[in-house]
Parts: C-alpha cells; sequence; structure tokens
C-alpha cells in the first residue's frame, strides 16, 4: 500500500540513497509542487521533500509548510534526514537520522570515523554506491570493517547505549523484511511533473515513469515489486537488506531480482549482527527480548534456490 | 556467423566447466537453413570435438548435434557425408507441416512455388536414416482447418511422431478454440478407431495435461540454455534476440569475449509458475500442459519483465483439454471392452517430450 510520496524539488535534489542525482539545476514549477501536494493529500501519503543544496525561492517554503512533511536535505538545519557526502559531516546534524553515501573505496578507508559518530547520532545509514562492483576481496573486506564497527557498538550497548547504525544494529531489531519500498509503499514526483517508482527511475530515464499528477498513477505490474513475487527475497531472512528496486533492475533487468552483490553485502551485515546480538547479550540482558538470527550456511540465498522447489 | 565467433563460443563454454556442470552437451544449429552452412558447419562440429577429446572433457562422450531443416537439401551429397561421419550424436528433424496444401501456404520459394514436393521425396531417406525421430508443427490460427488431415498426412509418410503445439502469440481469432476442439475430436476419432495409436502419437493427447498444477516449476527452459547469435552476443533462449522480438529491447546475458553477466541470468534461474501468474492461472483447474514461452511473456508483457505471463493461449489449451478427455475416455473404453488396456499399458509408445 502506498504511504510515501517523494517531491524532488529540483534536478539537482540530493541523492539520498543508491541512484546519482546526475542533472543540472531545474526547479520544479510551484504549481507543479501544488499539485504534487493536492496530489498527496488526496492519495493519503505523506510527503518527502527532497531538497537541492541552493536556496529555494522564497514562496516555495510557505506552499511546502501547507502540509505534514519530511524534509530530506544535505544540511542538516531544519532537516529529518540529512545526508553526507565524501564523509564531510561538517552539516550533519546529529539530532536526525544521518545518511552516509559512500564509495567502496573511501568506506574501506574512512569507516573509523564513524566510531566517534555512532554513539552521537540519533541514527546512521551507510549506502554504498555502486554496489555491483564488489568482488570477492571486497566482501571480505566489508566483512572485516563490519566486525570492527560491531565491536563498537558492543561497547556502546555495555555503555548503556542503544546507537542505531543500519548496517549492524537494523537485522537485530527486526522481525520481518524491512525494504526499499519503491513502487509499494513509496513513489516519487520530478520536476516535471511526472511520477517514477523512485528517483533512480527518473535520473536513468524520463520517459520511465509510471504516471503524472494529471492522469494519476498506472503502475503497470505493481505485484511485482511486493515481497510475495520476489523469487529470491521471499526467501530471504536478511531483514535489513536494503532490496533496492533501481539496483535490482540495473543489475539483473528485473525489479524483483536482486543482484549477486546486493544479497551478499545483505547476508555479510545479517552474519555480524548475529555475533553482535550474541555478544551483546554476554553482557547481560540488553535485548533478550530480540529473537534470534539463525547460523546459515549461505551468503547469496540464489544458491539454496534447489531447497524452494 | 564466423568460424572464429563459433571457435570462442565454445572455447568458453569448455573452459567454463564450474558454470556448466551438466554431463552432456547438444550443439543445436538454428538458421534460417542450417545445412545451407554445411561447410562452415562442419568445421565448427570438428573444432567442437577436436576440442572436448583434446580438454579431456566429460562431454566429448556424451554429445549430440542437432538440426532442424526444412529438408530441401538432405539429400545432398556434402549433407550425407557429413551425416554419415556423425550419424551416432546427430539428431535431425525436418519441417514438413502436413499436405501438400497446409504445407505449401507457407513453405515456399522465392518464385511462390511451393517447396512440399522437393521436401517430401527426402522424407523416406531421413526416416531410414533417423527412424526415431518425430517431426515439429506449429499451429496458428488460419492453419486449425488442416490440423486433421495434416497430422494423418504426416502418419501415412512414416513420420510416428508429431510433436505438434499452438504458438503463444496472440493470432488467435473469436471461434478459434471451437474450431480446434472439432479438429481435435476427428482427429481423436480417426486415430483411435483405425487402431493408429499402438504405432503412432501426437503430442496433443497427453494424460499429463488438463489436471490442477500443484508443482511450482517453470515451464520454459530459457536461462536453462545458453544462445550465441553470429556477432557473438549470449542469450537465454534466441527468442530473446532483436530479432526475434516485437518492441522490446533484446535481453544479452553476456559475450563470447565476456562470458556470462551471471546477474542477468538470476531472474531466469529463479522463475516458478506464481510468481509470473495471475490468480486465475494459478487456481485453473486444468493448468497441466498449459505452456508458456518466456520470450513471448516478455515480448507482450506491459514492462520490461520476464515476470508476466501471457495468457493469449488460454482458450486454446481449455479446448484442448477437453478433446484430449475425450481421446482418452474413448480409447480406454475402447480398450476395456477388447480386454487389451494391460497389453496397452505394456506396450505404448514413450513419447520424447520437447518442451519449446
Amino acid at each position: 500500500m502506498l504511504q510515501y510520496l517523494n517531491i524532488l524539488l529540483d534536478d539537482s535534489a540530493v541523492s539520498f540513497c543508491h541512484y546519482e542525482a546526475e542533472k543540472e539545476q531545474r526547479l520544479m514549477s510551484i504549481d507543479t509542487l501544488r499539485a504534487g501536494i493536492r496530489f498527496a493529500m488526496m492519495e493519503n501519503l505523506m510527503i518527502q521533500y527532497v531538497f537541492p543544496d541552493n536556496t529555494l525561492p522564497k514562496e516555495y517554503y510557505s506552499v511546502i509548510e501547507t502540509i505534514d512533511h519530511f524534509n530530506i536535505k544535505r544540511d542538516g538545519e531544519d532537516s529529518d534526514v540529512c545526508v553526507v557526502e565524501n564523509w564531510d559531516f561538517s552539516k550533519a546534524n546529529a539530532n536526525v537520522p544521518i545518511v552516509v553515501r559512500t564509495t567502496k573505496e573511501d568506506l574501506f578507508q574512512k569507516y573509523q570515523l564513524l566510531n566517534g559518530i555512532i554513539t552521537q547520532a540519533k541514527r546512521i545509514n551507510i549506502i554504498i554506491k555502486k554496489v555491483d562492483s564488489f568482488n570477492n576481496d571486497d566482501f571480505e573486506e566489508y566483512k572485516g570493517i563490519l566486525n570492527a564497527l560491531g565491536e563498537q557498538v558492543e561497547r556502546a550497548y555495555i555503555d548503556g547505549l542503544s546507537p542505531q547504525l543500519n548496517i549492524l544494529t537494523d537485522r537485530m531489531m527486526l522481525k520481518e523484511m524491512n525494504n526499499c519500498g519503491a513502487g509499494e509503499t513509496t513513489i516519487t514526483l520530478a520536476p516535471n511533473g511526472k511520477l517514477y517508482v523512485c528517483p533512480g527511475f527518473y535520473y536513468d530515464d524520463e520517459a520511465d515513469c509510471i504516471g503524472d499528477l494529471e492522469n494519476g498513477l498506472d503502475i503497470k505490474n505493481k505485484q511485482l515489486y511486493r515481497l510475495d513475487h520476489a523469487p529470491i527475497c521471499r526467501h530471504c531472512d536478511a531483514y535489513q537488506c536494503k532490496r533496492c528496486i533501481w539496483l535490482n533492475r540495473k543489475t539483473t533487468l528485473e525489479v524483483n531480482t536482486p543482484s549477486h552483490e546486493q544479497c551478499v553485502l545483505a547476508h555479510l551485515e545479517r552474519n555480524a549482527s548475529r555475533e553482535l546480538l550474541q555478544n551483546i547479550r554476554k553482557h547481560g540482558t540488553s535485548l533478550s527480548m530480540q529473537e534470534d538470527i539463525n547460523e546459515i550456511d549461505y551468503l547469496d540465498p540464489f544458491d539454496k534456490r534447489d531447497d524452494w522447489k | 556467423m564466423s568460424f572464429e565467433i563459433a571457435k570462442q563460443a565454445i572455447d568458453y563454454l569448455l573452459d567454463e566447466k564450474r558454470n556448466f556442470q551438466e554431463d552432456g552437451v547438444i550443439w543445436d544449429f538454428i538458421g534460417g537453413e542450417p545445412f545451407l552452412e554445411i561447410d562452415l558447419i562442419e568445421k565448427i562440429c570438428n573444432y567442437a570435438k577436436l576440442e572436448m577429446y583434446r580438454r579431456n572433457h566429460k562431454w566429448f562422450n556424451n554429445y549430440r548435434f542437432n538440426f532442424s531443416t526444412n529438408g530441401l537439401n538432405y539429400h545432398e551429397s556434402r549433407i550425407q557425408k557429413f551425416i554419415e561421419e556423425n550419424h551416432s550424436h546427430l539428431s535431425i528433424g525436418i519441417t514438413i507441416d502436413g499436405t501438400k496444401l497446409k504445407h505449401n501456404l507457407n513453405r515456399i520459394y522465392r518464385n511462390g512455388k511451393g517447396s512440399y514436393d522437393d521436401v517430401v521425396k527426402n522424407i523416406p531417406l531421413w526416416q531410414k536414416q533417423f527412424p526415431k525421430e518425430g517431426t515439429k508443427v506449429t499451429i496458428s490460427s488460419d492453419d486449425i482447418p488442416y490440423i486433421k488431415e495434416s497430422v494423418l498426412h504426416l502418419y501415412d509418410l512414416g513420420i510416428h511422431e508429431i510433436h505438434i503445439n499452438c504458438v503463444f502469440e496472440d493470432v488467435w481469432k473469436e471461434g478459434d478454440d471451437k474450431n480446434f476442439e472439432k479438429q481435435l475430436v476427428e482427429l481423436a476419432d480417426e486415430i483411435i478407431d483405425n487402431d493408429l495409436y499402438k504405432d503412432f502419437s501426437c503430442s496433443f493427447y497427453s494424460e499429463d495435461i488438463g489436471k490442477p498444477l500443484k508443482d511450482n516449476g517453470n515451464w520454459c527452459g530459457a536461462g536453462m540454455m545458453l544462445a550465441v547469435d553470429a556477432s557473438g552476443f549470449f542469450y537465454p533462449c534466441l527468442r530473446f534476440a532483436a530479432y526475434s522480438l516485437r518492441s522490446k529491447k533484446p535481453i544479452v546475458i553476456g559475450n563470447v569475449k565476456d562470458g556470462i553477466d551471471q546477474n542477468k541470468l538470476r531472474p531466469f534461474l529463479t522463475l516458478n509458475r506464481t510468481t509470473q501468474s495471475r490468480q486465475e492461472c494459478i487456481d485453473c483447474e486444468v493448468a497441466g500442459g498449459c505452456a508458456w514461452c518466456q520470450g513471448e511473456n516478455y515480448d507482450a508483457a506491459d514492462t520490461n519483465t520476464i515476470y508476466q505471463r501471457s495468457v493469449a493461449i488460454c482458450k486454446m489449451h481449455k479446448a484442448r483439454v477437453r478433446a484430449n478427455n475425450y481421446f482418452w475416455n474413448k480409447l480406454y473404453r475402447k480398450l476395456e471392452l477388447q480386454g487389451t488396456r494391460d497389453d496397452f499399458e505394456k506396450n505404448r509408445r514413450k513419447v520424447k517430450p520437447i518442451v519449446c
């Protein structure tokens, strides 16, 4: 069921996920913005405004404020989610979730910067760019980083804190899949007045829309965005996985099928969460109510497909 | 296709043992008309044989070369020499559509002359060399009135196995299902009344079809095979190549230089019935034997997906199921009355299944 509408206020609106927002500035017209808000009201959708770096014309802010909403910005001030690029936390706001978009190379070199932030920030979401470029050496490196970060989180728990780092703590708290939601719970309105599965689909191909504000929403094959129509994911218990619909389509050509790399990363995180949960419990009763995470013998559920028949 | 591309494709397949763990291999040559390029094919086959042997590959003891031919030059010495040299590893099917009238509707020379007479004269030689080979017949809307007489005609020519199916494309007109059912019932009468069921088979009639389905497998074999085009691009089946598609982009899963992109193969290898079917197909009480072609599903889909099953064939399948039920009820009653059912069960023909 649809719940959220992302509104890209400008073509240069900040990317808060795996896709790259590689377009020149083009502001959404104020009429489109008004129509988008009206659409969200009629469809009962919560709006998430995605802001560009530059300041909007003054009249936009009064329109934006006509409805409940979240703000996604690079600048932490007045944001509900702030986005950090290039590991530059200078504008980040510790009181709201921080999305850290990083290349794998930067993550491998700079992950220790998170040590001081994990305990201060309300929440940290790591988004790794170009997931499909991971090779076996990268997977090993990532595994090591998850273990190192796990030790930090464990120490925080010993100190009585409950830090949130998506790649380690989400799986401990989840009892079912909690994924991307593009096309199922969330859609995106672009500056051109058209609706998209997610911003990534817009930036890839403006023609790849699922309706517009004038004629309404028309999601073809919408069942394919649901978990029960995802042949691999519906058997999976890496509940924290992004299951990025845009990455799925990019790498396997199908919105319902993740790449090998996305699956392995999610399972390395899952397994690190399992270890973290066990370690935290050694220190007392913290997280005793959470469900156990079982030991498994695979990193890509695709390899177990013969067991599903 | 150049020999160099074919060579690279063979090398890739033989190098990549990890990804091709099957015990045997079928090298399938599809044209146009493959026997027009018999010199190239012979060179390719010789290279494949030599490399399988040189690498001590397990496929050397378990390989076949497969051809679908229009049969026009089947008798020529170059073709016959190739057959003689490779006979124990060959499967050759000659495509003949049925009666002269039916065959010449579609299979004509450039000048408009029908090819039936030139094909049919090669049938005895082909049947002598490959007595177990059947022929494959595809039915479209315009073919329906000729089904009964065409199958009987192929039996008359000495072809014992007829693999026949309706096309998956949305070509069906109002009333086609009724006419189709009528043809199959009349054909059933002919086969049963004249005891043809003892020596001949027609894949339209199968006891396995027309029941609710419990298994969740995929019907189509796309992705379980590898197709390579003349330029060296890989596809999960040639139905995904540009020249086979009406409007969609081709689905290329790799090439002879870089190999297969395994991520592109994942959707094919995890396809099952329920994830691509609408609810009425999942609940269908006569779903058994209702086939689909992944390429046509993709071509006809509302989005660029292989996960939307085309249902254009639905009413034809249901007509087939009704005629099939008629066939088996009539046959078994006859056998019961004759007291020959046990004999029939003991001696019934084993039909080689052809999926696509």
